[in-house]
């Protein structure tokens, strides 16, 4: 089943953003996820059933301790629910191997993080090629690819340089080429412009929001900033564990 | 990940904390260089032995007059000469044996032109060189017309000719001994120590008839000199010297043997085994030192497994599979050990030459020590890398994200 997630579909995205189909790229049914700390068991997540539609820019709201990111996570497969099932793409993916946890992440699976998680001791064009060396492609055409993705982010120059040289914004969209490299069908940001200013914020958005609409991306995006949100057609808020409302986000964002 | 790419991203880690990687390897290029060492030492303390037992002869027996008591004192063995040479005649006869040869042995001093020196002589038959495999370097043997005729000739050490007939060729000189003209027909091959501890470059031969010795009665030896067809033969050989010579001794009954036959053939075992102890000693030495650099090799890849926690998650998140992980840390571990263990063998081979130069064995690193040591490197990286390379594989990729 793995492997059939892991087929290639340049195509069926394509189609996917013409027609819109109804067909959910993610589903979860009754997730509960609660933590453990010595005897204490804290629970995060009572139940969450959530949908999210092929070509969906979905922000994920809540304050802190709601389980916003405890979801995000779940939805990457970084982390393993307690009960409920994961369905993506059609497929059941919450009882697979911690390999084939990350097989699927590789080849399904976008993650943009607040702090950039870029490898420091690696050049740019590295970081960004590494996840289809892990594919399995060779070095060469793995920089060949990494190469195109840098310049589609505007930073085709800096390909040689040192992760850590970037600036916040520059690194932000290194890993966001980095995340599209191996042609993912669902992006996850978690808090992607929390460390970046105003001025980058708005061109870390502008590329998800060309993504979602051009190629028809599936993005879905925690933030605690109602303007951040206010850039998706899809609100979900958590409150203790729970979905307190979805909707559109002019409906609630300054709620 | 292909095993390129694990080589590339090991070179690439080991790189950026380059003094750790470097006192790591250190740890490893010391275990391996003192293997090395100890077992290119062991082998040419072997080799050296072995080579020392070489002049001694093989399958040698040795028959000296027995350990008498006179008035309750117990004399040395040797001291009261009751061998004949009649006795190594017959013994020379019996078919368990190769050979045996009579001896006669005094400290003289000899003149060789200007110069003397007091030296070693020994009275001997020609069957002598045979039984103890002492070869001519130049001129010829005694032969059995010298024993004969008790011609006054010599061969001399190697040693010997070198220090004192230097500028003119040793054979054809005279020699005196004392006091009596020998003239020297030959030059024995090689050095070493010979079964009494003299030097055999520095030994003097002359006829047993010729030897300017004067024993209680006329045809007593020394010693007699025998040697058995083989190793396997060495108890019948024994068995029938012994017979033989009780039987011309005239001891009958349960009366003790007036001689004392030496098998060599332990002392040359003795030899042996000490030089495998040491071998093994010294093995297990370097392999201790191995053991040490392996625990430093864990140590260090916990440490470097452990700082790099978030790097684990961020690789995990993109697609790095625990296998990948595990691969990354163990070549890391690997390349480390290999490149340690070839510096390891450059100083090894350092080593070797040193040992060399002071010129008492010489030590060679065999390209199988070389196979050993790269295999042993290999393996210290495998088995104590893999601990820390498993640890990383199976940790969660939330919590390593989690980490700062």
């Amino acid at each position: 089943m793995a492997l059939e997630l892991m087929a290639p579909h340049p195509q069926g995205q394509m189609a996917a953003t013409a027609s819109r189909p109804k067909a959910p790229v993610l589903s979860l049914r009754g997730i509960r996820k609660s933590y453990r700390s010595g005897d204490v068991q804290t629970p995060v997540l009572h139940g969450i059933d959530l949908d999210v539609q092929a070509g969906d820019y979905v922000a994920l709201m809540g304050s802190s301790g709601s389980g916003k990111s405890t979801l995000m996570n779940l939805m990457g497969l970084l982390d393993r629910c307690d009960e409920g099932s994961y369905t993506l793409q059609g497929h059941d993916v919450s009882q697979l191997s911690a390999a084939q946890h990350a097989e699927v992440r590789n080849a399904r699976i976008g993650f943009v993080f607040q702090s950039f998680n870029l490898l420091k001791r690696m050049s740019v064009l590295d970081n960004i090629a590494l996840p289809l060396i892990y594919a399995g492609r060779s070095r060469a055409s793995a920089r060949d690819r990494a190469e195109r993705l840098l310049e589609q982010v505007g930073l085709g120059a800096m390909a040689s340089r040192m992760s850590n040289q970037l600036s916040g914004g520059q690194q932000q969209r290194v890993a966001i080429a980095r995340a599209l490299v191996n042609e993912a069908t669902l992006l996850l940001a978690d808090e992607p412009t929390g460390n970046l200013d105003t001025q980058t914020t708005a061109e870390v958005l502008d590329i998800f929001e060309r993504l979602n609409r051009e190629t028809g991306l599936t993005i879905v995006l925690v933030t605690h900033e109602p303007d951040v949100a206010l850039q998706a057609q899809r609100l979900v808020r958590l409150k203790d564990g729970r979905i307190a409302f979805d909707g559109h986000p002019q409906e609630q964002a300054h709620a | 990940m292909k095993p390129l790419q694990i080589l590339n991203e090991a070179l690439r880690a080991l790189n950026s904390n380059r003094l750790r990687s470097a006192l790591t390897m250190l740890g490893v290029v010391i275990g391996i260089a003192s293997v090395l060492l100890m077992l290119s030492v062991g082998d040419a303390v072997r080799s050296y032995i072995a080579k020392e037992l070489a002049v001694l002869g093989s399958n040698q027996l040795i028959v000296q007059p027995g350990t008498p008591v006179e008035g309750g004192v117990r004399r040395r063995a040797g001291d009261t000469p009751n061998l004949t040479l009649d006795d190594a005649r017959a013994l020379a006869q019996l078919p368990s044996l190769r050979g045996a040869a009579p001896a006669l042995q005094g400290f003289f001093q000899l003149h060789y032109g200007d110069a003397n020196s007091n030296q070693t002589v020994l009275g001997t038959i020609p069957a002598m060189l045979e039984l103890r495999n002492w070869q001519i370097e130049r001129g010829v043997a005694i032969d059995e017309r010298d024993v004969q005729s008790a011609n006054r000739v010599a061969v001399i050490g190697s040693m010997l000719a070198r220090k004192y007939y230097a500028d003119r060729a040793p054979v054809g000189q005279v020699l005196r001994l004392d006091g009596q003209p020998f003239t020297i027909i030959g030059v024995l091959a090689g050095k070493g120590r010979t079964l009494d501890g003299t030097e055999l470059g520095e030994l003097t031969l002359v006829p047993i008839s010729a030897m300017p010795l004067r024993l209680a009665r006329p045809g007593l030896v020394h010693y007699i000199s025998l040697q058995a067809h083989s190793a396997k033969h060495m108890d019948d050989a024994r068995q029938d010297a012994e017979e033989l010579l009780r039987d011309r001794h005239h001891i009958t009954g349960d009366k003790k043997d007036d001689f004392v036959i030496t098998d060599l053939a332990s002392i040359a075992e003795t030899g042996t085994s000490i030089a495998t102890g040491l071998s093994v000693g010294l093995g297990v030495i370097g392999a201790i030192s191995l053991l040490v650099c392996g625990i430093g090799i864990m140590n260090i890849m916990l440490v470097s497994v452990s700082e790099r926690v978030r790097e684990i998650g961020i690789r995990m998140a993109i697609g790095a599979r625990p296998r990948d992980v595990l691969w990354q840390f163990l070549g890391e571990a690997l390349v480390l050990c290999l490149i340690g263990g070839v510096i390891g063998l450059g100083l090894a081979a350092l080593g070797a030459l040193g040992v060399n130069s002071l010129d008492k064995m010489s030590v060679s690193l065999s390209t199988q020590h070389m196979a050993v040591a790269v295999g042993f490197a290999s393996l210290v990286g495998l088995f104590f890398g893999y601990y820390p390379a498993r640890r990383a594989s199976t940790l969660l990729p939330i919590e390593c994200l989690r980490q700062d």
